[in-house]
């Protein structure tokens, strides 16, 4: 009946202030990412050679990929921190299904479509186990991301298995028009997931259960569906990463994940995808992991120790949620 | 009166005894004792002298970060940082023991219950998720362990003996730091029900906005857990270090698993309000001994993580209050 | 006369021991606005629900068109051609006005999971047309004022049309509460062009507005509908007095043991209090053992008006002044420990600590009487806590009980034993402290009520009914819309009527 809640004295998001911050967190990132280009264009000499810019493209490639996916889990408002496991386990797979140096397996392309479909098998069994079973997201992730190392380490078997199929090293290593391929696979995800963004129910409906799960559910969408959906997506997209990752280092290997989960994370973040969920998308994500792939490669090439970007990396986690999230404190509000 | 009444109800009889509660909540005892049957009939000398006090102290760190994971976990929040700043810690106390002897560990537990107590301020008041909060705090604490000591293990050879002892000293040919740990565990018992405010992080858990609305300061009760968790960090830290001869900015990462299954295999809730320190000092024995049994069956050490993903789902699964949960994200 | 498009007959709705809809019969026919009023708990929430298909009736039947129909579900009642646009706003502000108003239902815009965008956005369009409005479909929500979500949610309840051959019904619940000067005219325009096309309940606590928009107008009270009348020869008078009447016994209400409070010391003066988009100006005081009821239906401020007073919400102007000293809260820690109690509506998840034991839940706010610097005493917290249990009358197993196993009159018990338990409470505020009570815990919470104003404890109030106002109180402001427009002394012997009441809330 009445509620009693913490809506009292909301006015609608037309407030001078409330512009102020769509704007801010609508353009907000672009005009950083310019200005950090800008910056280093001048700080260093190198950034700006062809060579140093592919490079750059390429470090985005893989990143891009991930962040896409997680993108969609963001805007349920969840999360999935079983990215780097997930990775690991693709890599392996795909590696011990193509021509490799510990089997006779060959299957070419068929590896590939193995590997992502480990990454989409982990997002289903996510997908499933969150929905299904009540359980937040970020604890399922922790079981699963575990459990992906832990499967990648069995696969391991003590040696890293090496790729031999030089077609499919061609994708990591080899490059077109002077762009490494793994830019084009990217920019492949990125159209795709920006179609499903844009023109299907897994991406509009995600917007919906993000925005207002409960009205959500008194219209009758079938909640269910569609948040595993998403979880289905992020773990695809982990597993194509997993399989760049691969082809670009020549081996499958447990460590293959190690430190991207944050850094796409962060990248999301800072593009403006709210990890509350309902606002952002993967254009805005496109924009986060230019501005931090940006960031990477212009502060080493200035000098900067790069475990100190991974520190202020989770400097900027911390402040952007700060900052999202600020306007909806109350006094009396719960959040775990 | 124009109001239509129906016989005044019955208060609610008293539900016969919750067996469900009762069994779930004896169930990691129970595994427990199972386990140790089942390693000791393939390992007959599981329990003899030696390999109980291997079995302490591989326990004791694990037991540390777990006890301070439980006071954050108990009110219904989680701290992913608190490995990744254990490693921290050590890689500090490997650069101040030299110098600062005793004085370097004080510090670098004072550093560390600070750590603690920012996150805990953060969160509480920002009013943002703990698990996004201390995933950044991971990485923050990562990076700066990484930057400072140049990505390697430091090796503590002058100032060692201030931390010989945690490694040196026997009691009945046990470690006396481990039978320190359990005996901390069972004071921080003792103290929740001996305080009158003893029970404030399961009320968080339970019931938050009753508390809010009852005068509570859910602020304070929040920052405290974080802040304790930063203290058993440190301690864990320096145990760590003890053993290690070193400190390491990857040096308890390892350990962030088998910790938080600990406690959520100890039997508290992830969702908070139920649980405490007894509890988890039955879920690192747990998993100490599953390390030690999988290994005795013959499984091979690499499943090992497959195996704490799949025993923690487990676990939450069996004690998630749903009723609690609302809109599950 | 044209036909009836939505007949309820006899419908009756029960929870727990509360009656909620009794025996209610009425219709609305072709190209008709009717009416509802009725003031607190007189069922017109539980009839929207049922209309909407969110609760079954008990007994009792729906027709439409003639026809009889069940409502399994909110898809049911959509299918039936009732569009509901509800009091709360229900739209989803991450996407379009197109989605919005097509949720759930975008048909053949989305083929295989696929948007057709053009289609999707012209299908919205064919019903903002409807209600002739110039927002566009592509518009996202977020970036709308009030008015215009509202008028979208209109758009969006038109959308039943498309389900069923016949015209719509449109459900508008307090259409007006978010609604300012202009935008109020542009609202009233638009139920003139719902006319032509669709039927409409108009629901609204305005009775002016209600008088104003409607044909017929239909009185709830207490469950039942008691009167039909029609507004051009309505006499606003009797209207009152039909929303009210009811026998109440000075007896139920222990109105004997209420004693006055003239000479009384003020112990909280408020003065000027506003906070913006809930009230203004609000300035009142309470003396020593007084209780202060604050009347007023939903929207007109009094519930937010509690919530700063606990320190829950902040407020904007004026000063709230405790023993003589001005206070102002950052939270409800400092309201609880300068002396003020609440005991909150939504009981079982403000008020106890679910899953603690009953002993627990008493302590919650002040521990101290039972405690020896930081450490618990155990046995003395044993025997008040049983005390506490006597005196109220808690039928609870023992002390040790999961408090979420009592009936909701005895957990209302141990949340009043909260703060009594506290030895620094002087002011307690009670929000609605016998909603879902049966007779015999409402008796001993009015009891009990009595017993604290002798013990000096003043007391705000905001009753479930008038009459509980009436006779508990010794002062009543009733305010509406967040100002308060009047003042009433109810000291014993000089009480005044609810029909008094209700003249200034509606």
């Amino acid at each position: 009946m009445t509620s009693t809640s913490t809506t009292i004295g909301e006015s609608v998001t037309t407030t001078r202030g409330a512009q102020i911050k769509k704007f801010v967190v609508g353009a907000g990132p672009l005009v950083a990412l310019v200005a950090l280009v800008v910056f280093f264009a001048i700080a260093s000499p190198t950034f700006s050679q062809p060579g140093n810019l592919s490079i750059l493209l390429t470090q985005l490639s893989i990143l891009l990929v991930i962040g896409v996916g997680l993108t969609f889990v963001i805007l349920l408002g969840s999360i999935d921190l079983s990215v780097e496991g997930v990775m690991a386990s693709s890599s392996l797979v795909f590696v011990l299904f193509a021509a490799n140096d510990r089997n006779d397996f060959e299957f070419g392309l068929l590896a590939v479509v193995a590997g992502i479909l480990t990454g989409s098998l982990f997002g289903l069994v996510n997908g499933v186990l969150h929905v299904r079973l009540g359980i937040p997201s970020f604890m399922v992730t922790l079981g699963t991301g575990a459990i992906g190392i832990g499967l990648a380490t069995v696969l391991f078997g003590g040696r890293a298995p090496r790729l031999l199929d030089e077609g499919l090293r061609a994708w990591g290593v080899g490059s077109t028009a002077g762009l490494s391929n793994l830019v084009f696979i990217a920019i492949v995800v990125l159209g795709l997931a920006f179609l499903v963004q844009r023109f299907t129910r897994v991406g509009r409906y995600g917007y919906v259960i993000g925005g207002d799960e409960p009205i959500a559910k008194l219209s009758g969408i079938n909640i269910r569906k569609y948040k595993i959906s998403s979880f289905v997506l992020s773990g695809t997209a982990s597993g194509i990463a997993g399989v760049m990752a691969a082809t670009q280092l020549g081996v499958g290997d447990t460590t293959i994940g190690t430190g991207f989960l944050f850094t796409a994370i962060t990248a999301v973040v800072l593009g403006g995808t709210l990890l509350v969920g309902g606002r952002g998308g993967v254009i805005r994500t496109l924009i986060g992991v230019a501005i931090i792939t940006v960031l990477a490669n212009g502060l080493i090439l200035v000098g900067v120790d790069p475990y100190i970007q991974t520190a202020v990396q989770g400097l900027v986690i911390v402040v952007a949620v700060i900052a999202s999230g600020w306007s909806l404190r109350r006094r009396v509000r719960v959040i775990k | 009166m124009s109001q239509t009444l129906t016989t005044a109800p019955v208060a609610k009889a008293a539900p016969v005894v919750d067996w469900k509660g009762r069994f779930l909540a004896a169930l990691p005892f129970i595994v427990l004792v199972l386990l140790v049957l089942i390693v000791t009939s393939k390992q007959p000398n599981f329990v003899a002298l030696g390999s109980v006090r291997g079995l302490l102290e591989s326990m004791a760190p694990i037991l540390l970060l777990a006890l301070g994971q439980t006071f954050v976990i108990l009110t219904g929040g989680i701290d992913l940082s608190f490995a990744a700043t254990a490693s921290f810690g050590s890689v500090l106390l490997a650069l101040w023991l030299p110098e600062l002897g005793v004085v370097g560990v004080v510090a670098v537990l004072g550093v560390m219950t600070l750590i603690g107590f920012i996150n805990g301020f953060v969160i509480a008041k920002a009013q943002i998720p703990s698990f996004i909060a201390t995933l950044g705090a991971l990485g923050l604490y990562s990076g700066l362990g990484l930057a400072i000591s140049g990505a390697s293990n430091i090796r503590i050879s002058t100032g060692y003996e201030a931390i010989a002892w945690i490694t040196d000293v026997r009691v009945a040919q046990l470690p006396l730091a481990a039978i320190l740990v359990i005996v901390l565990a069972i004071l921080i018992s003792v103290a929740m029900r001996v305080l009158n405010r003893g029970k404030s992080f399961h009320a968080i858990g339970l019931a938050e906005q009753a508390l809010l609305m009852s005068g509570g300061s859910t602020v304070r009760i929040r920052i405290l857990a974080f802040t304790l968790c930063g203290l058993f960090s440190g301690l864990a830290a320096v145990m760590l270090a003890a053993s290690q001869h070193s400190g390491g900015p990857t040096l308890a990462d390892t350990l962030q698993l088998p910790a938080i299954a600990a406690v959520v295999i100890g039997g508290t809730a992830i969702t908070g309000g139920v649980g405490g320190p007894i509890k988890t000092v039955i879920g690192a024995l747990i998993i100490v001994v599953l390390r030690v049994g999988l290994t005795a069956v013959g499984v091979d050490p690499s499943f090992e993580q497959i195996v704490y993903g799949i025993v923690i789902i487990a676990a939450v699964v069996l004690t998630i209050d749903r009723s609690r949960l609302g809109v599950v994200k | 006369m044209s036909s009836p498009v939505l007949e309820v007959k006899n419908l009756t709705k029960t929870f727990k021991n509360v009656v909620a809809l009794d025996d209610v019969t009425f219709e609305v026919r072709r190209h008709e606005v009717v009416g509802l009023i009725g003031e607190n708990g007189a069922g017109k929430s539980t009839l929207l629900k049922i209309l909407s298909g969110i609760y079954q009736p008990d007994s009792g039947e729906i027709l439409r068109n003639g026809k009889k129909t069940v409502f399994r579900g909110v898809n049911d009642s959509a299918k039936a051609g009732i569009g509901m646009v509800h009091q709360e706003q229900s739209l989803v502000t991450s996407v379009t006005v197109a989605e919005n108003i097509l949720l759930g239902s975008e048909g053949n815009a989305v083929i295989a999971g696929i948007y057709n965008w053009r289609a999707l956005n012209a299908k919205a369009q064919k019903q903002l047309d409807k209600i002739q409005s110039p927002i566009s479909p592509k518009e996202h929500v977020e970036d709308l004022s009030f008015a215009q979500r509202q008028m979208v949610e209109l758009a969006k309840a038109l959308g039943v049309e498309e389900f069923s051959a016949d015209e719509p019904v449109i459900v508008l619940d307090e259409p007006s509460s978010v609604l300012e000067g202009d935008e109020l005219e542009v609202l009233f325009a638009q139920i003139e062009r719902l006319r032509q096309i669709a039927s409409v309940i108009f629901v609204s606590h305005r009775l002016d507005e209600v008088l104003r928009v409607s044909d017929r107008v239909y009185i709830l009270k207490d469950g039942k509908c008691v009167a039909e009348r029609n507004p051009e020869t309505a006499d606003v008078d009797e209207l009152h007095r039909l929303m009210v009447g009811r026998e109440s016994s000075a007896e139920f209400y222990r109105e004997n043991d209420q004693k006055p409070v003239h000479n009384e010391k003020v112990v909280l003066q408020v003065d000027g209090l506003g906070k913006s988009h809930a009230f203004s100006d609000v300035s009142f005081d309470v003396r020593l053992g007084e209780v202060l009821g604050i009347s007023g239906v939903l929207g007109s401020g009094r519930e937010e008006l509690t919530r700063v007073l606990f320190g829950a919400e902040p407020f904007d102007s004026g000063t709230i002044t405790l023993d003589g000293k001005k206070v102002r809260f950052a939270s409800p820690v400092g309201a609880v420990a300068a002396g003020f109690g609440y005991i909150p509506a939504e009981r079982r998840i403000e008020g106890i600590a679910q899953g603690m034991s009953v002993q627990d839940n008493m302590f919650l706010a002040d521990p101290r009487p039972v405690s020896f610097g930081p450490f618990l005493l155990p046995k003395k917290a044993s025997e008040i806590a049983s005390q506490w249990i006597e005196r109220l009358r808690i039928r609870t197993p023992d002390r040790n009980a999961n408090i979420s196993n009592l009936s909701g009159g005895n957990q209302q018990k141990v949340v009043l034993a909260k703060w009594l338990n506290s030895p620094r409470l002087r002011v307690l505020i009670l929000d609605h402290p016998t909603r879902g009570l049966d007779v015999g815990a409402k008796e001993d919470v009015y009891t009990f009520v009595r017993q604290l104003c002798t013990q000096g404890i003043a007391i705000i109030l905001l009753a479930d009914t008038l009459e509980e106002t009436i006779a508990l109180s010794h002062s009543i402001i009733v305010m509406r819309d967040g100002e308060i427009q009047s003042r009433f002394d109810a000291s014993p012997g000089n009480k005044p009527k609810p029909v008094d009441l209700v003249q200034q809330m509606v």
